[in-house]
């Protein structure tokens, strides 16, 4: 277990150490930031709030960014240390692959939940907006940012088992970004576009934009956290069983 | 300290270490030696159980490599070939961050890695940047780093290459040091640090150990054809005429010299040919000016065994 935190500790510090960190924050904060200013025209424009706070963390701009952000968080997590070398210096310490492949994980969580901070700021400042009585309402907002852990816990784990395939961080970068951007976009359309009602209803199981929005107006589905929870959990898994077997090639 | 039985490693396209077998015992510095390609990295690699083998066992410390890994990794400070370190951390922060990854307890840690820094003289660069020190620094911080859980063993994978040759006499010194308290397999393919440090040799070619003993065995083994040189003051063919009247004596080279000089090269399986040439010399009346044997060198030895004319190893 100290094995875990010492690499979970350094994984933390050459994160917010890099300057690739930053220029992703940067523009995450940059969309945040025009997700939030749009939620206020659509307050002034008399939407409804419940529509309003759908846009909070499950705007379609931020829907976009996702699948483009988290393959930059993860595209070096375990490629880099292939390419370096480093990975050969790693595992030849009493350090055990699992502890490995969570502690890099956990990191990215952590860097991708820093990511939204700038969200709770917005909500603080949307809170003293005269005029609008009850917004934002607290469990909405937990319920959200819950979600978009949730959604980040899958999306990472996905971008993980990437770089564990790659030691090639554009390569890992691309391949994740083609695996989430496609089944977010082809499960979104299948959820709201799709003519036939079996293949909508697959759609609203799946599409992580769908559960969005209902993370967003405070609706939290045991049956969706259990999917993510699980999700994530084999895609972890797959990622440390390809990383085992890939020890030495 | 190392029992390697029967060990086979496959990789797709090549058979990279052909069922070899061999023991290091505690306290022993062994040279793994043979050309790029030999199979040298991929047993130190198995060794440090980083890569798992075809078949056979590894024991290291009494821990099985297969099974027991982590306990072997715990007891193994391994140098990998490359030397990867971590460019954008500072050499302190490294030392730390490996200490803490090996299980060293934290109230000595610090202690420790003053401790590894001194031995590699690195007391000066602690707060520099990794990725701006020169080679040679960083294959030290790459030694200070196998060397701060305080192994019993240290796998040293050409822990000179790429270094000047200051750098490289003062790393042998480092690691003649270390020998006094840590059981040594370092691999090379350069012959003379071999020479330098190793108390036994092992040669290894196409995934198998050719030969295995202390340097002087290896000489006395191969010592039966001896190559003298000499040079004398008389014409080339009268040389090769009068040569042919003692027994077993083969001209491997002549060359003219100047001033009616020449230099010969004469191979003999007999233990010592210099008295018959200086007899020759004598009776013939040829001035002579050098005569020498030459010596084997663990070049010869390995180029002998590599290429397969060490017959009777």
């Amino acid at each position: 277990m100290n094995e875990f935190f010492a690499l979970f500790k350094k994984e933390l510090k050459t994160c917010f150490l890099s300057p690739v960190t930053y220029i992703v924050m940067f523009f995450f904060w940059v969309l945040t930031g025009a997700n939030f200013f749009w939620l206020l025209w659509q307050l002034i424009g008399g939407s409804p709030l419940s529509v309003a706070m759908q846009m909070m963390f499950g705007g379609p701009l931020l829907a976009i960014a996702l699948p483009i952000v988290v393959p930059l968080i993860t595209m070096r997590l375990v490629a880099e240390e292939r390419k370096q070398g480093t990975f050969e210096a790693l595992l030849t310490t009493p350090l055990q692959v699992p502890f490995l492949v969570l502690a890099k994980y956990f990191s990215a969580l952590i860097y991708y939940m820093v990511l939204w901070l700038p969200a709770i700021a917005y909500l603080l400042m949307a809170g003293k907006l005269p005029g609008v009585p009850g917004f934002p309402d607290g469990g909405a907002v937990l319920a959200g940012i819950f979600g978009v852990m949730l959604v980040g816990s899958l999306y990472i784990a996905i971008g993980l088992l990437m770089s564990c395939l790659s030691s090639n961080q554009i390569v890992a970068a691309i391949s994740s970004f083609a695996v989430l951007f496609g089944t977010a976009l082809t499960l979104t359309l299948l959820a709201y576009n799709s003519q036939s009602p079996s293949l909508r209803i697959i759609g609203q199981y799946y599409s992580s934009y769908k559960h969005m929005m209902d993370f967003s107006r405070g609706i939290v589905d045991s049956r969706m956290v259990l999917m993510y929870i699980c999700n994530s959990a084999w895609v972890l898994f797959v990622a440390i069983k390809v990383t085992e077997a890939k020890k030495g090639s | 300290m190392i029992k390697v039985n029967s060990v086979t490693k496959k990789y797709p396209a090549r058979l990279a270490v052909d069922d070899i077998s061999f023991e290091v015992s505690k306290g022993e510095i062994v040279g793994f030696l043979g050309p790029n390609g030999a199979g040298k990295s991929t047993t130190m690699r198995m060794i440090a159980a980083y890569l798992p083998m075809d078949s056979g066992t590894i024991e290291v410390a009494g821990f099985d490599v297969a099974t027991q890994s982590r306990e072997v990794r715990r007891r193994v400070g391994y140098l990998p070939e490359s030397c990867p370190l971590y460019a954008d951390m500072r050499v302190d922060e490294y030392l730390h961050f490996r200490a803490e990854l090996k299980g060293v307890n934290r109230y000595i840690r610090k202690t420790r890695v003053n401790d590894v820094k001194e031995q590699c003289g690195l007391t000066e660069v602690g707060k520099r940047i990794i990725g701006q020190l020169s080679k040679g620094y960083r294959q030290r911080v790459g030694l200070a780093d196998s060397l701060v859980h305080d192994p019993d063993l240290l796998i040293l994978d050409e822990p000179t290459v790429g270094l000047d040759p200051f750098q490289i006499r003062q790393m042998r010194d480092l690691i003649r040091q270390l020998a006094e308290e840590h059981t040594i397999l370092l691999s090379t393919h350069i012959m003379q640090e071999v020479e330098a440090t190793c108390q036994r040799i092992m040669i290894i070619c196409d995934g198998c150990i050719v030969a295995s003993d202390t340097e002087a065995n290896l000489h006395r083994m191969l010592q039966q054809k001896t190559v003298v040189e000499m040079e004398v003051l008389t014409s080339k063919e009268e040389f090769e005429e009068k040569l042919k009247q003692i027994n077993g004596a083969e001209l491997r080279m002549v060359s003219e010299q100047p001033h009616g000089w020449i230099w010969v090269e004469v191979e003999t399986l007999s233990p010592d040919m210099r008295v018959d040439l200086f007899k020759l010399a004598v009776e013939q009346g040829w001035t002579l000016r050098e005569l020498k044997e030459q010596p084997h060198s663990l070049e010869d030895i390995f180029v002998q065994i590599a290429t397969g004319e060490g017959a009777t190893l």
